[in-house]
């Protein structure tokens, strides 16, 4: 029987050997692609799960789809990368972080669906994969190593190429025959990773980052530089006229049209136009006056980068467009972004490194005259060398002028085991100079409020970053970026919403954020639907953040968007699996189970699960009314003003987490029950050996 | 601006009955499908032409993927009839460039095919295709283009040439192909980059094939107001090339 929408074959890389072999797929597709499959591989082949980040046994996977190089939109161009992380503190815990662009894509156009990255090389490589022909190179070969990401990869461009002229077919593979116009889609690391800073990235493109956790540092622990990938081949499709008719009808009436753009409530998803993430373009002071064009990754219908005339920024969004966004001018903003991706470094915690070091400054309490020698100042604050100062401190571990500096080796490391080092931490922590609630992941968003967003996190393993919920906040009416008023009332939310929230579509009280309601059984519900949610449909069939949900669309008649119909659609149009919405919830608790025996495994008790002490005892300013919430019997918008999250009501919440889950609650251990009422008896069977499985 | 209805380029080579003749293999003078639009002096062929505007083009390859999609059944880059090439680095509007087979006039692949397979075919308004059952795989055509990247493809699972034909042969999809009928990378395209018509662009003029979609329609106001801004318009961006 002709299998659909896989390759067949994972690509298994031996760093310490310097071997290629492969693992058939077949043996891991009951957990769907991307996410579930990497976790399952990683419990397989990681036998003992208490190892550190930087330990040759860390498998570190790259995943796709069956929709990956489909003309799915919003989907068709994720890969998903896990592993052991370098990020978190104090615990590493195993954890994910997806990048977009083409990667995914031409990996199956290669005939593959997967990389598996174990041990570590004795010098640096990077992996030469040009359909089924796949080399473990020496980096010194082309001198790759100390190279940023962006000269990396236009080396290995024309290395693979053969040839400067990227105007023209190349045969990259000799002997096969097949050819390509396209230049290797190449994930790499720059000196940041290099130097195993903990704010490590991997770049793919200008500016597709897997930004969260660490991953830059765990490649330069394996001396591994890069990975390219190029494919002359093709993904078989079930029913290809079902797909074209899927994605024309679909995009037709749920996407953004330039002859009809009505103004839509929730920027940033299915139906926004293109750039919409581009945050430099949405602040006045930093929009970039040039020519420009929308830039989508692969089978996107609708972009969310740019690129522009001089060449400055492109395809960067979210934080690591802004994250430099009080420069003195806009040119220096551009200029940071870019400097930011070409040295791998991760700009959230860049941003909030800065603050740090910054308050700390302000203080006295670091700098000139005192026990920690800072070799930065903030007099230049807002100059390009000032940013390109604390990026080379934060990538190299230096003063970021190229000399030896203790600081810049503390800071790289991250500013919470930076602040360890100083005998800071609980003080900085408590005192919110150093603003980290979850995990040693810097604060995205406020577990006080953004409830789902909180416990997610910390039930979980970092910032989960996934804005499926936070963007509702645009239907309350507020002037959030100078919207006008919502189209629909919240009663009509409620009602779309809780129709796509499957099983527990029948209790509205899940989206209830009010505070009398944020540790109860309802939140409890609706946190594990997010988390099934999320980790099928978005992290391992791939659909995209920035795209998906699509819950309320303003192009519908009936403000109903397209979640709940269209992925299993497109599904079924690429791989003939008729699998339901629900289905897929339900295969996403299953791989949310197999994640959390993973951190049990690695270690994780329940008492180690809650937010870093200001979120328990300071209060949330914040009056805007952002969230939904049932008042005197009615529907309405809430703010969350006020609010702490209150130890004992969250110890309650955890106790109502781990029941709704089927986990002993005493010390948030899997159970035997629960994990073979998910097909994982051998998963019980490793944690009883470990004596960590839950009565 | 070259706009799509614009008059061509005095550059045009006049097409004579007897290349008609020479190219299409038929005697037949009815099925002549080179003609003028009388009172505006624009020359039309039947089979038409894919125009693009780089401009407008998100580089998201869909085009690319519905292509093989609708005529192999299955995914391929390698396989598309119609190329972007994409510069992450680059700048706009350099950064991507559009490839699509310009369906000459003159056709050197047709010239330089041995068997015929690569003919036009009368049952679509004579647009110039490749049999399959007549392709020996030489790749003479792929060689004789006149344009680089070179718009026959080399399908290697097939081990036989192919290029555009305006979607004449697309078995994979529920729709009507042809030049009178739908073309999948136009349909597909989300930001109205691809468009058709059946005046004849400048033959030798590189440029002539990538024109202004956008200024012309309401939609240039409304790209602007997403941030996506027409500042340097294709014109523009091509008199500075030459100057």
């Amino acid at each position: 029987m002709d299998v659909y929408g896989y390759t067949g074959k994972l690509l298994r890389i031996n760093l310490t050997a310097k071997t290629v072999s492969e693992l058939a797929t077949s043996t891991y597709t009951k957990w769907g692609g991307g996410h579930g499959i990497g976790s399952a591989v990683f419990f397989d082949l990681v036998k003992d799960k208490t190892i550190g980040c930087y330990d040759p046994a860390n498998v570190v996977t790259i995943m796709t789809s069956p929709l990956s190089g489909t003309l799915t939109p919003g989907c068709s161009a994720r890969s998903e990368v896990q592993g052991i992380g370098a990020q978190a503190y104090p615990y590493s815990w195993f954890t994910r972080s997806g990048f977009g662009g083409r990667f995914s894509s031409m990996l199956k156009f290669a005939g593959w669906d997967g990389i598996i990255i174990e041990g570590a090389s004795d010098t640096p490589v990077w992996v030469d994969i040009r359909n089924d022909a796949v080399v473990i190179r020496n980096c010194s070969d082309l001198s790759l190593w100390g190279k940023d990401t962006w000269d990396c990869q236009t080396t290995i461009w024309e290395y693979v190429r053969g040839t400067a002229d990227m105007n023209a077919w190349s045969s990259p593979q000799t002997g096969s025959g097949g050819r390509t116009t396209q230049r290797p889609a190449v994930l790499a690391i720059g000196p940041a990773g290099e130097h195993l800073s903990r704010s490590s990235v991997l770049i793919h493109d200008a500016a597709c980052a897997s930004g969260q956790g660490g991953f830059g540092a765990v490649w330069g622990s394996k001396k591994l530089k890069a990975v390219s990938v190029i494919g002359t081949g093709s993904i078989p499709v079930y029913d290809p006229k079902g797909l074209m008719k899927t994605r024309i009808d679909h995009v037709r009436k749920y996407a953004y049209h330039a002859d009809n753009p009505i103004p839509i409530s929730i920027p940033n998803n299915f139906q926004s136009p293109p750039g919409a993430g581009v945050v430099f373009e949405i602040l006045g002071a930093t929009k970039h006056e040039c020519a420009k064009r929308p830039s989508a990754c692969m089978g996107c219908h609708t972009a969310c980068k740019s690129r522009f005339a001089d060449g400055l920024g492109n395809d960067s969004v979210c934080s690591d467009s802004a994250f430099y966004v009080y420069a003195d001018g806009p040119d220096i903003v551009y200029r940071a972004s870019d400097l930011l991706n070409k040295l791998g470094v991760n700009s959230l915690e860049a941003y909030y490194c800065m603050n740090y070091i910054q308050a700390l400054l302000n203080q006295g309490i670091i700098g000139a005259g005192t026990a920690i020698d800072c070799p930065i100042t903030f007099d230049n604050f807002g100059s390009y060398e000032f940013i390109e100062q604390f990026l080379k401190m934060l990538a190299y571990g230096d003063d970021g002028l190229g000399n030896p500096s203790q600081f810049g080796q503390d800071i790289a490391q991250g500013a919470l085991r930076a602040a360890a080092k100083w005998g800071r931490l609980d003080q900085d922590l408590a005192s919110n100079k150093l603003n980290y609630p979850y995990w040693g992941y810097p604060f995205h968003y406020d577990p006080r409020a953004q409830l789902e967003w909180g416990y997610g996190s910390i039930l979980g393993d970092r910032d989960i970053n996934e804005h499926c919920i936070y963007r509702l906040k645009y239907l309350s009416g507020g002037d959030f970026y100078g919207k006008s008023a919502a189209p629909i009332t919240p009663q009509q939310v409620v009602n779309i919403l809780l129709a796509k929230m499957a099983p527990f579509d029948d209790d509205e009280l899940i989206l209830d954020f009010s505070q009398e309601n944020m540790y109860s059984a309802h939140m409890a519900k609706f946190v594990s639907w997010h988390r099934y949610y999320t980790r099928f449909w978005k992290q391992s069939m791939l659909f995209c953040d920035s795209r998906w949900p699509d819950f309320v669309n303003s192009y519908s008649d009936d403000f109903i968007g397209s979640t709940g119909q269209a992925e299993p659609a497109y599904l079924q149009a690429v791989t003939g699996n008729g699998m339901s919405f629900e289905d897929g919830i339900e295969l996403g608790k299953k791989i949310w189970n197999l994640d959390h025996a993973i951190w049990t495994l690695q270690g994780r008790h329940r008492d180690m699960v809650k937010f870093s002490e200001p979120y328990h005892t300071k209060i949330f300013r914040g009056t805007s009314k952002d969230y939904l919430g049932k008042v005197d019997g009615a529907w309405t918008f809430i703010s969350a003003e006020g609010r702490t999250v209150e130890k004992q009501k969250f110890e309650e919440f955890k106790t109502a987490f781990y029941e709704l889950q089927g986990w002993d609650t005493a010390s948030g251990y899997p159970t035997r029950t629960t994990l073979e009422s998910l097909d994982m008896k051998n998963v019980a069977d490793e944690l009883e050996a470990k004596g960590k499985l839950g009565a | 601006m070259k706009k799509v209805t614009e008059k061509t380029s005095s550059s045009l080579a006049a097409v004579t009955r007897r290349d008609f003749i020479k190219f299409s293999g038929l005697a037949i003078a009815g099925i002549y499908t080179i003609g003028c639009t009388p009172g505006l002096g624009l020359k039309k062929a039947s089979w038409g032409f894919i125009l693009v505007d780089t401009n407008k083009c998100q580089g998201c390859q869909s085009c690319m993927l519905a292509c093989s999609l609708v005529h192999e059944g299955a995914l391929s880059l390698s396989s598309a009839r119609i190329q972007v090439l994409s510069n992450p680095y680059g700048s706009f509007p350099d950064d991507i460039t559009i490839s699509q087979c310009r369906q000459c006039t003159k056709p050197a692949c047709m010239k330089a095919c041995p068997t015929g397979a690569l003919a036009r075919d009368p049952k679509h308004q004579n647009v110039a295709t490749i049999d399959p059952a007549k392709c020996i795989g030489c790749q003479k055509c792929i060689n004789a283009c006149s344009w680089a990247p070179a718009r026959s493809i080399w399908n290697n699972e097939a081990g036989k040439s192919q290029k555009c034909d305006m979607c004449a042969s697309a078995s994979n999809w529920d729709e009507t192909g042809g030049p009178d009928g739908k073309k999948a990378c136009l349909e597909i395209c989300p930001m109205g980059a691809i468009s058709f018509s059946n005046v004849i662009p400048a033959q030798d003029d590189p440029d002539s094939y990538n024109v202004d979609l956008d200024s012309s329609t309401p939609t240039a106001a409304n790209h602007a107001r997403t941030g996506y801004s027409e500042a340097g318009s294709m014109l523009e961006h091509q008199e500075r090339k030459r100057s």
